[in-house]
C-alpha cells in the first residue's frame, strides 16, 4: 500500500510505521484471523482496515478522532501477523501509532484516571497487592459504580494470595546444565504467585541455575501497547540495566505478554542510543516452554510421574506466545510428554480470549464476548484441565469458565509440569 | 420484474442518503463518517472512490431498503463481500452506496437434500466446515476461501484448484435469491431461462445476490498428490497437455513459475526447489484407489517425459504442505513489489506451452517483474505484473497487461477464468468481444439495470459508437 508517512514522520518510529504500511497488499487474508472483525463484521475493525485508517491519519487525510474508536478496539493479539503472507509487521505499526497518537488524545477524566491507575499499579506488585485488597472490599459496591470503574474492579481477584518472593539465586539440583536469568512479571506476582515458584522448581530440578536480577521491573509491554511510550522507554531502560545477557544462556519469561514485551525492545528503542543493547537482550529472551523443550531435545528432562488417572488437557494458545513469539509446538510437546495426559486443541484456537493486557478494562463489552466464546470453545472439547502460558489468559479463562459454572481447572503450563513432577496430577 | 427508466434525473441527493438509510435501517447498520467510508473503497487489488455511505445489511429486507434509498438519491450501488477480489470488482468506480454483506452470515445445511442455504456473507470455507459432519463438502475452493464470501464468489464465478475436475462456483448453484436495481426480490432456479446463470459472474452489475442454495457433494475417498519441477516453463505446460490427453482427470493441477516458487519459499521456508523454472502440483482423487493411483501414474509419466523431476507426497501432511505453498502464492507476491496487475486468462490446453513461453518472453522484454501461476489444467493462467508505482510507469504496466490479454485472444482464449473483468480488464474487452456480442451484453445490462445503477464502470466497456 503506497504511503508517504516517512516524509511526514522522518524519525525511526515513522520509518517503522511507513514500512509496515508499505508491506500491506490489502489481500484480506487477515480478516478471519481478527477477533474484532469476527465479532463486528466491519472493515474498520479489521487489520487491513486499521492499516488504512492509520495511514490516512499519519498522512493527514483523516482526523485522529475519527480513527481512534476503531484503533482502540484492536486487542493487539497479532493473530493477523500469523495469518499475513506478506509479512506485514502490524505490531510495529499499531504500537508505534499508539505511541505517536496518545499525547494528542483528550480522554475523558474517568478514562484518564483509570489508565494512569492501571499503568501505575500494574508494574508495582506491592501497590497492586494493596489495591487488590482494597478492591476486594469495594467489589460489593460495583453495581453502583460507572462502567469505567466497574471493569477494573471485576478483574481483581476475590482472594489475594500471600506473596511468594523468589530468591535472587537458586542453585541447580544435581549436575549443572545451564544458567538463566528470570523475569518475574508484575501482575502475576500478585494474581498467580505459584507460576514463578513452579518455574524455579522445574528449572532447578533439571539442573538449571536461576538468577533473578534484583533491579528488574515491569517489561513495559502494557505501557507500550497503550501508547504510553515515555513510560515504556523508562521501564525498558531499567531492565536493560538489570539484565546482563552475556552472563546467561537465556533470559526467561513465563508470561507470554512479558516475553513478547522484552522481544519488542529493539522496536521500542529503535533510533535510541540503547538500540544495540536492546537487540542483544532481545536475542536472549525465551519463553519458559521453549527453553524446556530445547533442554528436552538436548539430553532430555527429568522424567515425569504418570498421572493417577487419564487426564484430558486442553492447551490454549496465548496470543503473545502463538502470534507474537511464534511459539506453538513447544508447550504442546511438553504437555504431551507427561504420561497419562491426552492433549486437546481448542476450536478457534487462534482467536484471542479477549484478555489482552488492559483490554478488559478499556473494552469490557468486546472482551466479555470474546471471553465467553473462548470459554465455550474450551468446554466443547470436555477437558479436565485447560492450560495456557500467560497470566492474562489465565485470569480470563478462569473468570469466564466460573461464570459458566464449569469446574475445569485452569493452569499455567509450568504448573502442570511442576505437579507432574510432584505426582500430584 | 419492474423495468423502469433511469433513476430520478437531476442532482443526486447525497447529503440525504446517509440520513435516509439511518432512518430506515437504524444506526448500527449505516456507516457515514469519513473514517468508516474510507475503508470501503478497495478490494485486494485496487483503491477506488470513497463511497458516500456504507450499509451493513442483516437481512434481505435491509438490502431492499438500501437499494431503494440509493435509487431515491440517484447514486450507484456497489455490492461487496470480503473484498478479496483481484479485478477491482468491489472497488467503487464512482461515489455511491456500498452494500457490504459481511453480516449476512446465516447458513443452513440440509443433509438429506445435499444442500446448503447460505446468505452472501458466509465465508466460503465455512460451508465445507458446516457440511463436513454430514459427510458432505462444497468443492469450489478459491485460494482465498478462508476469507472470501459466497456472495463474492458468485459475483466473480470464482474457481480454484478443484475447478478442473469439479467445476466453478456457478456449477454448484441450485437457486438464487436476488434484489434487483429497483429493490424487488426475486427467487430463481436454473430452469426456463437460466437467469441465475446470468447473475453468476456478473460482478454485481445485474443484481445483488441475497441468498444462494448450493449443491453439496460427498468427498472423494482417496486423494494422491505429487509435485514435479521442470527446468523451463514450457516443459511444465507440455506435461499438462500430455497428461490430460493421456486420459488423466486430476482433481487439481496447478502451476507456479520460478518467481512464485521463490516468493512462497521466502514466506514459508518448506524446501521448495528454488532453481526450478516451473513447478506443478497435482492431485488425483476418487473412490477407487486403483484408479486414483493409475491417474497419478499417468501424470507422473507425462511429467518425466517432459524432463520433470517428480516427488510424490509421502502422506497427508506432506501433501498439505505442498498445497499450502500453492495457496500462498497470491499474497506472498506482495513481498516482491507492493502492487500488482493480475491477469486471469484462459487458453486451450493444446497451446499452453506456446502461451506460457510467449508470456515469459514478453515479461523479460518489458523490464518489469512478471510472474505466472494458475490452474493450468483448465488452461487458466494468472500472469501477474508486480510493480512499485514509485519506480515503474503505470502506462508500461498497463501496456504489458494489454499485451498478455492479446496473447490470450490470439490463441483463442478469453480474458477471465475466475477473477472477473472488474475495472482492471474492462478496456481489453473491446478487443476480446466482437461488437455484436458486446451489444447483446449491453442489452442484457439495460434490461436488468436500466438506470445503470449497479456497479457502474465494471465488466462492460463503453461502446465506441454513440448508441450506448
Amino acid at each position: 500500500m503506497n504511503n508517504d508517512i516517512a516524509a511526514q514522520h522522518p524519525d525511526a518510529q515513522g520509518q517503522l510505521m511507513a514500512h509496515a504500511v508499505d508491506a500491506c497488499v490489502h489481500c484480506g487474508f487477515c480478516l478471519p484471523a481478527c477477533p474484532t472483525y469476527t465479532l463486528l463484521g466491519d472493515e474498520m475493525d479489521s487489520p487491513r482496515g486499521r492499516i488504512v485508517l492509520m495511514k490516512s491519519v499519519l498522512e493527514g487525510e483523516l482526523p485522529l478522532l475519527d480513527a481512534a474508536p476503531h484503533l482502540d478496539r484492536c486487542l493487539g493479539c497479532l493473530g493477523c501477523v500469523t495469518a499475513c503472507p506478506s509479512g506485514v509487521p502490524y505490531g510495529e505499526l499499531i504500537s508505534g501509532f499508539r505511541g505517536w497518537a496518545e499525547p494528542q488524545r483528550r480522554r475523558p477524566v474517568i478514562q484518564r484516571l483509570t489508565r494512569s491507575a492501571v499503568l501505575t499499579m500494574l508494574p508495582r506488585p506491592a501497590l497492586f497487592r494493596a489495591g487488590a485488597t482494597v478492591g476486594k472490599y469495594a467489589k460489593p459496591l460495583a453495581p453502583l459504580l460507572p462502567q469505567a470503574l466497574r471493569a477494573p474492579l471485576d478483574l481483581l481477584p476475590s482472594a489475594v494470595q500471600p506473596a511468594q518472593p523468589l530468591p535472587a539465586f537458586t542453585p541447580a539440583h544435581g549436575p549443572k546444565r545451564g544458567r538463566v536469568a528470570f523475569l518475574e512479571g508484575c501482575a502475576q506476582q500478585v494474581l498467580t504467585p505459584n507460576f514463578n515458584a513452579a518455574t524455579v522448581r522445574v528449572l532447578s530440578r533439571n539442573g538449571i541455575e536461576v538468577v533473578v536480577p534484583p533491579g528488574q521491573g515491569c517489561c513495559g509491554a502494557a505501557a507500550m501497547h497503550t501508547g504510553a511510550r515515555p513510560l515504556a522507554l523508562q521501564q525498558a531502560r531499567r531492565n536493560l540495566d538489570a539484565f546482563d545477557p552475556a552472563g546467561v544462556d537465556a533470559i526467561l519469561s513465563n508470561a507470554a505478554g512479558c516475553g513478547a514485551g522484552l522481544k519488542e525492545y529493539p522496536m521500542l528503542l529503535a533510533g535510541e542510543p540503547e538500540e544495540g543493547q536492546a537487540r542483544r537482550l532481545a536475542s536472549k529472551v525465551q519463553d519458559i516452554s521453549v527453553y524446556l523443550a530445547e533442554l528436552s531435545a538436548a539430553g532430555g528432562l527429568e522424567p515425569f510421574m504418570p498421572t493417577t488417572r487419564p487426564l484430558r488437557v486442553a492447551y490454549h494458545d496465548a496470543c503473545h506466545l502463538a502470534h507474537a513469539q511464534g511459539v506453538k509446538a513447544e508447550p504442546r510437546a511438553l504437555i504431551r510428554s507427561i504420561p497419562g495426559v491426552e492433549l486437546l486443541d481448542i476450536p478457534e484456537g487462534d482467536l484471542c480470549c479477549g484478555s489482552a493486557g488492559t483490554y478488559n478494562i478499556e473494552q469490557p463489552d468486546l472482551a466479555g464476548r470474546l471471553g465467553d466464546r473462548k470459554a465455550r470453545n474450551v468446554l466443547s472439547v470436555r477437558p479436565d484441565i485447560v492450560v495456557s502460558g500467560n497470566v492474562g489468559c489465565h485470569t480470563q479463562l478462569q473468570s469466564h469458565l466460573t461464570r459458566l459454572g464449569s469446574p475445569v481447572r485452569v493452569m499455567h503450563t509450568i504448573e502442570l509440569l511442576d505437579l507432574a513432577y510432584r505426582g500430584e496430577l | 420484474m419492474t423495468v423502469s427508466g433511469p433513476a430520478r434525473p437531476g442532482a443526486p441527493d447525497r447529503a440525504g442518503l446517509a440520513r435516509d438509510l439511518t432512518r430506515l435501517l437504524g444506526d448500527g447498520k449505516v456507516l457515514s463518517t469519513l473514517g468508516e467510508r474510507l475503508n470501503y473503497r478497495y478490494d485486494a487489488i485496487q483503491f477506488g472512490a470513497t463511497p458516500l455511505a456504507v450499509v451493513l445489511p442483516e437481512s434481505t429486507a435491509d438490502v431492499v431498503a438500501a437499494v431503494r434509498a440509493a435509487r431515491q438519491a440517484g447514486v450507484p450501488i456497489v455490492g461487496r463481500g470480503a473484498a478479496s477480489g483481484l479485478s477491482g470488482g468491489a472497488a467503487p468506480a464512482q461515489e455511491g452506496l456500498v452494500i457490504s454483506f459481511t453480516r449476512m452470515t446465516r447458513l443452513h445445511i440440509d443433509p438429506l437434500r445435499r444442500e446448503a442455504r447460505a446468505q452472501p456473507g458466509v465465508v466460503t470455507l465455512q460451508v465445507s466446515e458446516a457440511a463436513r459432519p454430514h459427510g458432505l463438502v462444497y468443492p469450489p475452493d478459491p485460494a482465498s476461501f478462508r476469507t472470501s464470501t459466497i456472495g463474492g464468489n458468485l459475483g466473480e464465478n470464482a474457481g480454484g484448484p478443484m475447478c478442473f475436475k469439479y467445476g466453478v462456483s456457478g456449477d454448484y448453484v441450485k437457486a438464487l435469491e436476488f434484489v434487483d436495481a429497483d429493490g424487488e426480490v426475486h427467487r430463481l432456479t436454473r430452469d426456463a431461462y437460466d437467469l441465475a446463470g446470468l447473475l453468476i459472474g456478473s460482478e454485481g452489475t445485474l443484481g445483488l445476490v441475497t441468498e444462494a442454495t448450493l449443491r453439496l457433494t460427498t468427498p472423494a475417498r482417496y486423494t494422491r498428490t505429487l509435485m514435479s519441477h521442470f527446468a523451463e516453463v514450457g516443459q511444465a505446460a507440455e506435461a499438462v497437455s500430455a497428461a490430460i490427453a493421456g486420459g488423466a482427470v486430476p482433481s487439481k493441477l496447478e502451476f507456479m513459475d520460478r518467481a512464485c516458487v521463490n516468493a512462497v519459499e521466502d514466506y514459508l521456508q518448506i524446501g521448495l526447489p528454488r532453481e526450478a523454472g516451473a513447478v506443478l502440483v497435482v492431485d488425483t482423487d476418487g473412490d477407487d484407489l486403483e484408479t486414483v493411483e493409475h491417474e497419478l501414474e499417468l501424470v507422473e509419466q507425462a511429467c518425466m517425459r517432459a524432463c520433470g523431476t517428480v516427488r510424490r507426497a509421502a502422506d497427508e501432511a506432506d501433501s498439505a504442505a505442498l498445497w499450502r505453498a500453492r495457496r500462498s502464492v497470491s499474497p506472498a507476491l506482495g513481498r516482491i513489489r507492493p502492487q500488482r496487475m493480475n491477469e486471469d486468462i484462459v487458453v486451450p490446453r493444446s497451446v499452453l506451452p506456446d502461451v506460457v513461453r510467449e508470456i515469459e518472453r514478453l515479461g523479460q522484454a518489458s523490464g518489469l517483474h512478471m510472474v505466472q501461476f494458475g490452474h493450468i489444467g483448465d488452461g487458466n493462467l494468472h500472469p501477474n505484473i508486480l510493480f512499485d508505482p514509485r519506480q515503474d510507469s503505470p502506462e508500461a504496466v498497463h501496456q504489458l497487461a494489454h499485451e498478455v490479454a492479446r496473447v490470450a485472444i490470439r490463441y483463442g482464449g478469453v480474458l477471465s477464468g475466475e477473477h472477473g473483468i472488474g475495472s482492471m480488464k474492462v478496456a481489453f474487452m473491446q478487443e476480446a468481444v466482437d461488437p455484436t456480442t458486446l451489444a447483446a451484453l449491453w442489452d442484457v445490462k439495460r434490461a436488468l439495470d436500466p438506470g445503470m445503477a449497479l456497479n457502474p464502470g465494471k465488466v462492460l466497456p463503453q461502446p465506441e459508437a454513440s448508441d450506448a
